[in-house]
Parts: structure tokens; sequence; C-alpha cells
């Protein structure tokens, strides 16, 4: 008895592709990213040049398509994989000559890695095509902008699978998704207001753990500046501190999304 | 060889026993159904058998080997599950030639087993404009993908018209006799068993109850047994109830199977006319033995309750 692992794990794929992108869901969303990439572009100086402007430009420019991006993974994997389970789709994947956990990482590859490289794509090639003179000698920065940014909608993609596989029930899954999306704008100003009052960016260090763009912004001096928010002159974070921060982000997504996959594999029942 | 080995299996749901100290065996080249009440347990059963649902206690092997997220056994195993569902947006040939290319089958496979269910004419159709008759022969269509060595098919016959039952159940004799599929039926309706199964396991309470070559089991648990159509079988049935060589009684809107003390099927034939037209009944006929699968079924899930 001999286990096939390349073609079923690409079947399973392209089967789960067919259905998360069917017509005319790819073509709206890469509309949405391509409209939302170069609409923002467009009000972006790129006059100046430097480290500071090229964080700025690709902060300012996934603003949109991040969201998009957010609707579109939150949609394939709450809503797709939910179904999946919820009408017993996933009964059918499991007959097949495939481990388990290829089943799902053929599943996630789909919701969320296609899904990324879309948004990907289109942000970099519009970088490339609208200031060359900033993205090309800063593109390390330009790269951690992007880590920085996704690393809390990761995080919540893996808080809702783990939730659709426990709950089965992809509706609840996403409406936890949509809730903790929006309490995360809500939280990082009450953590600047902790952190403005206490005189200490413990607040702020916390809530970095799970959005590291915030360490990102206060080593940039862009986060918290102003008025009503000095919580820039409270925590100056070194680059290493920001990496780290950074590094602690994704050991927190690595370790929903490991525990959801030994979930699938171990204890799932159906 | 044994295709599905389970001992001792146990599974609860809370405080709910689906299945508890299950054993069963399952010969290569035999057709078997699985036959109990709604909560018997036999979907349980299966699940576990195809490894999508852990046993809470036991041991299960098929093929020899444990099922879950076991690859290796599944090119071997065609699955019907109760409620079939696939990939909706798909159409039925390309998502069948889908899953030739997942078990290394030519795709012209495909549409040979559409043909093997009668369901050619849709190929270029939606899955989801399938009718659910429709829908349930394509799950027959993707168990068969592989050629599979074993079929395990849960109410397979659900939602098919009369004459969709009748070819599958065609099919089934003509996989077993041709290519030697072994299968593991769980159905309701048991005369469509009756008519393909050679052995059958009487599933109740999560135990199986009686396992074995259906002819042996009517031997065991239907000898000594008579059938007495009748037009009133409550009525003759209180009275043959009071016959004290009467060890069983059974009873349906056609008449009553009575089990008798051995040697007494004599006395019920002299008894059972004139009891008859004590209570104003007419007899339309008597017979030793002739119990159908419902009758058996019937006979053991009551001597299971206790009854």
């Amino acid at each position: 008895m001999q286990e096939r692992k390349g073609r079923p794990f690409l079947e399973v794929f392209a089967s789960a592709l067919h259905e998360d992108y069917r017509f005319p869901i790819l073509e709206l969303f890469a509309f949405l990213y391509a409209l939302g990439t170069f609409v923002f572009a467009s009000f972006v100086s790129v006059s100046a040049a430097g480290e500071l402007i090229a964080y700025s430009l690709t902060a300012s420019l996934m603003i949109f398509p991040l969201f998009t991006f957010i609707i579109l993974i939150f949609k394939n994997v709450a809503y797709g994989f939910g179904s999946d389970i919820e009408k017993g789709i996933i009964q059918t994947f499991l007959s097949y000559p495939l481990k388990r956990r290829w089943v799902l990482s053929a599943k996630l590859l789909s919701a969320l890695g296609v899904a990324l490289l879309l948004f990907l794509s289109i942000q970099i090639s519009a970088m490339y095509v609208l200031a060359p003179d900033v993205v090309g000698p800063y593109l390390g920065t330009v790269i951690l902008t992007y880590v920085a940014n996704l690393s809390y909608p990761l995080l919540l993609s893996a808080i809702i699978l783990f939730l659709t596989l426990i709950l089965r029930r992809g509706s609840i899954a996403l409406v936890v998704g949509i809730v903790l999306y929006f309490a995360l704008g809500i939280v990082s100003s009450l953590a600047s207001f902790i952190a403005f009052a206490t005189q200490s960016p413990l607040a702020l260090q916390v809530i970095s753990v799970f959005s590291p763009n915030v360490v990102l912004g206060m080593y940039y001096q862009v986060f918290g500046v102003g008025p009503g928010f000095p919580s820039a002159s409270i925590w100056t974070p070194s680059f290493t501190e920001a990496l780290l921060y950074l590094g602690a982000s994704y050991v927190i997504v690595a370790a929903v999304f490991a525990t959801a996959y030994i979930y699938f594999s171990r204890r799932f029942s159906l | 060889m044994a295709l599905i080995l389970a001992q001792d299996l146990a599974k609860s749901y809370g405080k709910v026993r689906a299945v508890d100290g299950l054993n069963l065996t399952l010969d290569e080249g035999t057709i078997t159904g699985l036959i109990g009440p709604n909560g018997a347990g036999k979907t349980t059963t299966i699940k576990i058998v195809l490894g999508l649902l852990k046993p809470d206690r036991g041991r299960v092997e098929v093929f020899g080997q444990e099922p879950w997220d076991n690859p290796k056994i599944r090119t071997f195993i065609g699955v019907v599950h109760e409620k079939a569902f696939f990939p909706s947006h798909q159409k039925t040939l390309d998502y069948l030639e889908r899953a030739c290319r997942i078990f290394g089958m030519p795709e012209s496979r495909g549409l040979e087993v559409l043909k093997l269910v009668n369901l050619h004419e849709g190929r270029d159709r939606s899955i989801k404009a399938l009718s659910a008759g429709m829908l349930q022969k394509f799950a027959i269509a993707h168990a068969l993908i592989q050629s599979p060595k074993l079929v395990i098919a849960d109410e397979m016959t659900a939602n098919l018209d009369p004459e969709a039952r009748s070819a599958l159940l065609d099919l089934i004799l003509q996989l077993h006799k041709d290519e030697n599929v072994t299968f593991l039926l769980s159905s309701h309706i048991l005369p469509e068993l009756s008519r393909v199964c050679d052995s059958v396991a009487i599933i109740n309470q999560g135990k199986v109850w009686a396992f074995g070559k259906l002819t042996e089991l009517y031997e065991k648990y239907a000898a000594g047994i008579i059938r007495i159509s009748t037009d009133k079988p409550e009525e003759l049935a209180a009275e043959i109830m009071k016959l004290p060589y009467v060890e069983k009684l059974e009873k349906d809107i056609r008449g009553i199977s009575v089990r008798v003390q051995r040697e007494s099927e004599e006395r019920l034939y002299e008894d059972a006319p004139k009891l008859a037209r004590r209570v104003a009944a007419k007899v339309q006929g008597i017979e030793t033995g002739s119990a159908s699968l419902e009758e058996l079924y019937m006979l053991v899930v009551g001597a299971s309750k206790g009854g």
C-alpha cells in the first residue's frame, strides 16, 4: 500500500481554489486590491526619499487593500472551510489518500496563500511602478512594513480557523474574527491613553506583541505622535526591539496555526 | 482475510453511548448488511471504521491497519455517506475526473462510473444542480472511481427511485461477482438488503446482537417461527398469547409471527383456526419457517431489548 502525496494534494488544492475563487470573486477582489492600491498611491507624495518615507508610503498604500484582504480571508477561512464542515464536504476530502494535515494545508493554501499572493503581488508591483526611487533602496523597510501589518490579520485567520474547527460553524468564527479585528483599533487607542496616563510603555508593548505594526510605528516615530497621543516620548524602541516584537507576534501566529493543525489531525471527528 | 476487524468498540457523545462494546469482522468477498433501528450505532460504527471518528475504547483495523488519518488504505475503500456532499460549483464529470487523478486512475474512468449509475447524461451539470437522487447516484459513482476492494455505504439507496434502487442492487451483485468487491451496507430497507446480502449484523444499543450468514441466522432465530396471516392480528394475537406453548409473539398489520416450544408447531396449526373463529378473524395462511429479514430483525432487536 503506497501513500500518494503530490497529486492528491494538488487536486484538493485545485478543487478548493475553484470554490474559493469562483467567478466573479477572484475578479472582484483583484479589482478591489488594484483600485485600493492605485487610488491611495495617487495621494502619497513620492518626492522625498528615505526609510521613513518608504515606511509611510507602504503603510498608507495598504490601508484599503489590507481591509479587502482581511474580508477575503475571513470569507475563505470561516465561510468556505466552515461550510465544508457543516455540509460534510470535508468527509469527501478525508476519503482521499491524503493525510489530514495535507488536506488542511491544501485548503489553507487556497484560502489564505492565494489571497496573500494576490495582495502582495499587486501591492509590490504598484510600489515599483509608482515610486521606484523610494522602494528600490529601501526594499527591506517595505517588506518589514508588510510583514508587521500582516501579522494581526494572520493571527485572526488562525483564530478563525481554530474556532471553525472547534465549533464546526464558520458563522460564529466569522463574527469573532470581525469583532477582534475592530477591537484592535479600540485597544490600540486605549493602549496609547494608558501609556500616556501612566507614563509607562507597558500597554503599547503588550499590544505590539499581537500587532507589531505598533512597535514599528513607534520605531519610525509615526505612531502615537500628536497632541493627544504623545506616547512616542514614552517609548522609543530600537530596531532590534522592533524585530523581537515582530518575531514574537509570528510565534503566536504559528502557535495558533499549529494548534489548529494538531487538533484537525488528532482530534477532529465527524 | 478480514477486511474489517472491530473489537470491543465504544463511543459516547456526552452521556449517550452510541457504540458500546461492538465486535464485527468483515471477511473479504462478502456483502454484509448492517441493520438496526435509528440511533443503534450504525453510522457511528461506519465513521469509526472510516477513520472519521476516534473510538473511546477498543480496536479497529481496516485492511490490517488503523484507519485514523491513514491515507494508505483509502485507495481500496469506496465510501458512500448517508448525506453526500461535494464541492458544489463544479461539474459532475470534471469532479469525477479530478477524483480519478487523485486515485491515480485514467480520467476516462469518470465517464465510465457515471454510465454505471446511469448519470452520464448529466455529465455537464453542476453538482449543485443535481436532485437528491442524482446526487446519491453521483456519490455512488464517486465511490467506485478507484475500483475499490471494499465499499462502505451508509443508506446507499436513500433518495433513489425504485428503478434506480433495483439497478443499484444489480450493480452491487455484479461488482461482487465480477470483481469480488466486498460490501458493508447500512440500510433501513430490509427487503433490499435481503436481496443482495449474504450476511447481516443486527445492531442495537451500540452492540451487535446477531451476526452471521443469513441462512444461519434464520436457522438460529427464526426456527420454530410460525407466520399466521390474518385480518385481525391484534385480536388473534391476544388469544394466541394465552396458549401455554407460545414462547414469543410479534404482530404487525398483516399478521402474527409466533415462536413456539419444540414440537409444538402442530398444536398451533390446530389451535390457531379455532381461536380465529372465536374472535371472528379470517386466517389467510399459516406457514412455518418463512420469516423475512424484517421478521428476523424484529426478533433479534426484540431480544436485545429483553423482549
